[in-house]
């Protein structure tokens, strides 16, 4: 078990998360199971006082969760400093069996927890709250992420021992391991990259005709190949080695912290695209959804090729 | 036209006791009505209004207000309605003491965020028509109880609402006060207002301007 400061924060923090979104919860499932918004009833009338107190709760945890994922990466990144052999959050995430998972589970709840606070804004936004039995049904299987999370994160912490020697990302994303991971990074770039540019290419044209299912579906495939492309590829640019793929160092400031821009771009701008498609709005709402993704997956595009590009004009050559 | 159907309303004393302070009731108030709600402190006078303003959501039944169910409103939605089309005068005034005549009347105002000529030529209107100009800059907490009632009802005017809604308005009033507050009812009701008043102020019966009297009794009409 680890307790730094930073830990300590996250598994307080949960365990209050896990406390009032079990009470929200039952109360979901109860307005899930009984809602009838033209139902005069009693019933009906103490389900609309409780959606409102439940909704606050939810949003209220998961307006915190979100940016938490970033202080959680940051964590991962303060204990590899005392974990032996780990050179940064790769280390850590590897020094247990549950790390992967957790760390899959935490980037799948980020996009679910953004989903429901988009569909409770939108909810809130209209007298006969058309959406009110939608979001809390979600939110009834959300909460089972949710709590995931919140078990795997605890295990996690806790599974890590300090007196174990782990790896460092270079020999996680090595090439040689024989792993799924290693698998991929065998891959030829040329035919990743042309996947990455080739997703954004239909990005741009399913903006342009304002395809929502294809346009979200297109956003899906995109976060995918971003990160495939952004370790196995990009990556290199930034640290400026061939043989280097890490999807935490450059978290880090030796790298200016770039990482952290970079996965906001991307989850900002694949979210909103996700949400063009998905979440049910006004026409406005929706091109303004279609803008925002747009906008951020271009500012990611643009960001990754810079790299390469001021690499290759200052050196004449690619990695 | 307001409507209250079934309407049942009951309040928590704790956890297992409740005090049921309205009985399915029904009524209509049809537009530009002035209605007098009649009854003994706890009948469920106050109740009424409450529900009416959307202040309040009933235990079961609905309030229809324009075709509008105004019980089924989220709070966001409720706050828009109270300030698009209800004027409420309480018993106590609820002004602010400590802030100018002028700066209580403007203050339903506030969230429209309108200009400053707009607001001037609201706030003399209704100055002007409730007789308290000359008190445009005084505080509150300086004014005579009177004063208090005029400033209360220009308040309740200012936004124009199509509803006034008074709880026992002149419970703090003596009695020439009071019959001065009738007067302006009786203007507002020429405007066409719809007028809801709870009071057990015997000064308020048998008017010949007022079109119903309603008898509240233990959460019956």
């Amino acid at each position: 078990m680890i307790l730094i400061p930073e830990v300590l924060t996250i598994l307080i923090l949960n365990v209050i998360f896990a406390f009032f979104s079990t009470i929200a919860f039952f109360l979901s499932l109860k307005i899930y199971l009984n809602w009838d918004i033209n139902s005069n009833s009693t019933l009906q009338y103490t389900l609309e006082k409780q959606s409102y107190l439940t909704a606050t709760i939810i949003k209220y945890i998961f307006i915190i969760k979100v940016p938490l994922f970033l202080f959680f990466i940051f964590t991962l990144d303060k204990i590899s400093n005392i974990l032996t052999g780990a050179m940064c959050g790769a280390g850590v995430v590897d020094a247990t069996d549950y790390g992967n998972y957790l760390f899959v589970l935490k980037i799948i709840n980020l996009y679910v927890f953004a989903y429901w606070l988009a569909l409770h804004a939108e909810d809130m936004k209209h007298e006969n709250q058309p959406y009110t039995k939608a979001k809390f049904g979600f939110f009834t299987i959300a909460f089972f992420l949710f709590l995931s999370e919140i078990i795997v994160e605890g295990v996690m912490f806790g599974s890590i021992d300090l007196n174990d020697i782990v790896s460092c990302c270079g020999t996680i994303y090595s090439s040689s391991t024989g792993s799924y991971i290693s698998q991929i990074f065998a891959m030829n770039p040329t035919l990743l990259l042309s996947l990455f540019y080739g997703v954004f290419t239909l990005l741009l044209i399913f903006f342009f005709l304002k395809r929502n299912y294809a346009f979200a579906i297109s956003n899906i495939f995109f976060i995918l190949i971003s990160i495939v492309t952004l370790i196995t590829f990009f990556g290199t640019y930034i640290y400026e080695l061939p043989s280097h793929h890490c999807p935490f160092c450059f978290l880090q400031s030796d790298y200016y912290y770039v990482g952290y821009l970079l996965y906001t771009l991307l989850f900002t701008g694949t979210f909103y695209g996700i949400a063009a498609g998905f979440i049910p709005t006004s026409d406005e709402n929706r091109t303004l959804n279609y803008k925002k993704s747009i906008l951020f997956n271009f500012l990611y595009v643009s960001l990754v090729t810079l790299y390469p590009t001021l690499y290759y004009i200052k050196n004449g050559v690619w990695l | 036209m307001i409507e209250l159907k079934n309407i049942t309303k009951m309040y928590d004393l704790n956890k297992t006791d409740q005090v049921v302070a309205l009985k399915d009731i029904n009524l209509s108030i049809n537009e530009g009505e002035l209605i007098i709600l009649k009854g003994a402190s706890g009948s469920g006078k106050s109740t009424i209004l409450s529900l009416i303003a959307a202040l309040n959501k009933p235990t079961s039944g609905e309030v229809i207000v324009d075709g509008k169910k105004i019980s089924k409103l989220p709070d966001n939605f409720a706050s828009t309605y109270r300030r698009d089309n209800i004027g409420f005068i309480f018993q106590k005034y609820n002004l602010i003491a400590d802030i100018s005549v002028k700066e209580n009347i403007l203050l339903p105002l506030i969230p429209l965020n309108p200009n400053a000529d707009e607001l001037d030529e609201k706030l003399n209107l209704v100055m002007e028509k409730f007789k308290i100009s000359h008190k445009k800059e005084t505080l509150v907490k300086n004014l005579s109880g009177g004063e208090q009632q005029r400033v209360a009802i220009a308040r309740a005017n200012v936004n124009s609402p199509k509803i006034i809604i008074a709880d026992e308005p002149t419970a703090n009033l003596d009695e020439k006060l009071s019959l001065h507050f009738i007067e302006i009812l009786k203007e507002l009701k020429t405007a066409g207002k719809t007028i809801v008043v709870a009071t057990h102020d015997p000064l308020f019966f048998d008017l010949d301007f007022v079109d119903r009297e309603i008898e509240v009794s233990n959460g019956t009409i």
